[in-house]
């Protein structure tokens, strides 16, 4: 688009545009900024910004607090709920984008079950699983409290609906007679599901995965009360460096670097996606 | 899990509905393991929970006893803190999104018209998405620091007062609004912007040509194109708001006293910290259903536009 520019305006813009991005951009650099202080830089008033960085505060967090350990357990169970969650979404996406199964009673349904606030589910969840970890299926899968199984499940059911209402506008955006030809050529409907529609919507399917895995690694609620210890992740491992002399700021934001550091990386590549992917097709084009 | 092999090998066939299996088969075993856990995991632990509030449940005095009738109900509905917190995630919820829309649009603006670095002010902008409320609210405690903290430190620079962010019951809900508000006004900025991008160009092009002042364009052609994407994170800003949880634990603990203590927290404590399960499950469940019918004003607009797309195909 072409347009007058005056420069007093564009300094005006620029400048602004600094500021904004400064504001969200500080309390991260801080962080990572603070994970490298002596203690003798951090507890300072004024603010320091200069020092002789330090890796003190990750050995601290990775050595003293194990804290590995947690970043173990994230990983095995966002990525196991993150492929449960796009296969099984993914298939019922495909189901309401392309036969509008229910005529959108089913979809309103599963959709409402985003509306749940966890904390309202999270009291019935713990007995249950409580009691299930006792039996032997619960035990053979992992399903008790303190185990991955429990986590895995409440975050496949917490971001289901998300991922499903995701992906319905990505399957609604590939067009129907490319599986039309399929057919005719003689592809059964789960052969056009697995040659031609889901590689056609593959990179929708990639922005989903990447949302459901950032939602379960930074989850907070079902990890606390779920766990205590063997199945924590890392939200509550940083949790747990508030002592009772108070929070060992250094150490607190090595561990924390350590935890976010991956989840900002991954957006970072994904970012074009993503955005693109949020607007839900209400925005064509 | 695998659904259906056994169609496989039946469709030969090429149009729908001669092959072994009929389209509404395939369609309902599509989103059969969906459906299943659903209703397992959402709705059996909701007719517990609702079980519960009709029953005596103290947990701390051993299991969920005899049924009590609507006691609970009368109980919870008298408890002043029950419509306190209430009161607070209303207050929350409201300013934190309206702040959020507000801002994330006009910075939508701002780099809607920028030419420069683009792709890396966007990539800025979607970090604080990326981190978690819990960890990086942590964090924020030390910025919000009132001897050690930067943002005292530079209002001191500016000769501007210097609040006691968290520990002052008049100010403490507002700097965890302002912390969601860091968190989140970038996901509002970054969609409204890919709003804006998207817009298509004839009708602005013929508003110029018929002269049409800024002003009219941004309130008779701008907004109304971009509603339905604002609506849309309008609509998941709310809910994420008033099931607001992780910032309020990690920041402030639902204090000083009670000041900051949002539904979920009162429903947390009450649950899990006094083990009154009777209580905060009959909480949950009036949360649930005010949820539920708000819902229905909220997902309807949403759902037509796809029930619209699927027609229209």
């Amino acid at each position: 688009m072409q347009r007058k520019t005056s420069i007093p305006l564009e300094v005006l813009r620029y400048g602004a545009i600094f500021l904004v991005l400064g504001f969200f951009v500080f309390p991260i650099f801080w962080m990572v900024l603070t994970s490298f202080k002596p203690e003798s830089a951090i507890m300072v008033s004024p603010p320091r910004f200069l020092f002789t960085p330090t890796l003190d505060n990750y050995y601290h967090a990775i050595v003293d607090k194990n804290f590995f350990f947690y970043i173990k357990n994230t990983l095995i169970i966002s990525v196991i709920s993150t492929a449960i969650v796009v296969f099984i979404g993914s298939l019922a996406a495909y189901s309401f984008a392309r036969y509008n199964v229910g005529d959108g009673h089913i979809l309103f349904f599963i959709l409402s079950t985003k509306m749940m606030p966890a904390i309202a589910v999270i009291l019935p969840y713990f007995l249950i699983f409580r009691d299930v970890g006792k039996t032997a299926v619960g035990k053979a899968l992992h399903l008790g409290l303190d185990q991955h199984g429990a986590l895995i499940v409440s975050y496949v059911m917490f971001n289901l609906p998300f991922a499903i209402w995701l992906l319905v506008s990505f399957f609604q955006d590939i067009p129907r007679s490319l599986e039309h030809s399929a057919r005719l050529d003689g592809l059964s409907r789960l052969q056009v599901l697995r040659k031609v529609t889901f590689p056609l919507a593959a990179p929708g399917i990639a922005v989903t995965a990447v949302f459901t895995l950032i939602f379960c690694w930074n989850e907070f609620l079902f990890a606390y009360i779920l766990t205590r210890k063997l199945a924590s992740t890392v939200t509550v491992g940083v949790e747990s460096f508030f002592t009772l002399q108070g929070i060992l700021w250094g150490p607190v934001a090595a561990a924390a670097t350590i935890s976010v550091a991956p989840m900002l990386v991954f957006v970072l590549v994904m970012q074009r996606y993503m955005v693109r992917g949020l607007t839900f097709g209400a925005v064509r084009g | 899990m695998s659904a259906a092999p056994e169609s496989a090998g039946l469709a030969g066939s090429p149009p729908p509905g001669k092959s072994g299996m009929s389209d509404r088969w395939f369609s309902i075993l599509l989103i059969a393991p969906a459906m299943l856990i659903t209703l397992i995991f959402a709705i059996l632990p909701l007719i517990q929970a609702l079980d519960v509030t009709f029953r005596m449940g103290d947990l701390s005095r051993g299991k969920i006893g005899d049924y009590v009738g609507l006691t609970n109900y009368r109980i919870v509905f008298a408890d002043n803190q029950f419509w306190q917190a209430g009161w607070v995630t209303l207050k929350f919820t409201v300013v934190a999104v309206g702040l959020e829309m507000i801002l994330g649009v006009a910075i939508a603006f701002l780099l809607h018209g920028a030419t420069f670095a683009k792709g890396i002010t966007r990539s800025l902008l979607i970090l604080p998405l990326a981190t978690s409320a819990a960890v990086t609210g942590l964090f924020w405690r030390y910025l919000y620091d009132t001897q050690f903290g930067v943002l005292n430190w530079v209002l001191g620079l500016l000769g501007l007062p210097e609040p006691n962010w968290l520990g002052d019951y008049t100010i403490a809900l507002w700097s965890v609004v302002l912390f969601d508000i860091w968190q989140w006004t970038p996901f509002v900025a970054l969609i409204a912007l890919a709003g804006l991008q998207a817009l298509p160009k004839e009708p602005f092009e013929a508003a110029e040509l018929d002269g049409a002042s800024k002003w009219r364009v941004l309130t008779t052609l701008t907004f109304p194109l971009l509603k339905p994407v604002l609506f849309l994170v309008l609509v998941l800003r709310t809910i994420d708001c008033v099931r607001l949880y992780d910032a309020v634990a990690v920041l402030t603990r639902g204090g000083p006293g009670t000041a900051t203590e949002t539904m979920t927290f009162y429903l947390y404590r009450t649950g899990l910290k006094l083990f009154r399960m009777d209580y905060a499950s009959t909480m949950a469940v009036f949360f649930l259903y005010v949820m539920l019918v708000a819902a229905v004003f909220a997902l309807t607009p949403l759902l037509k536009q796809f029930t619209d797309r699927a027609k229209e195909a």
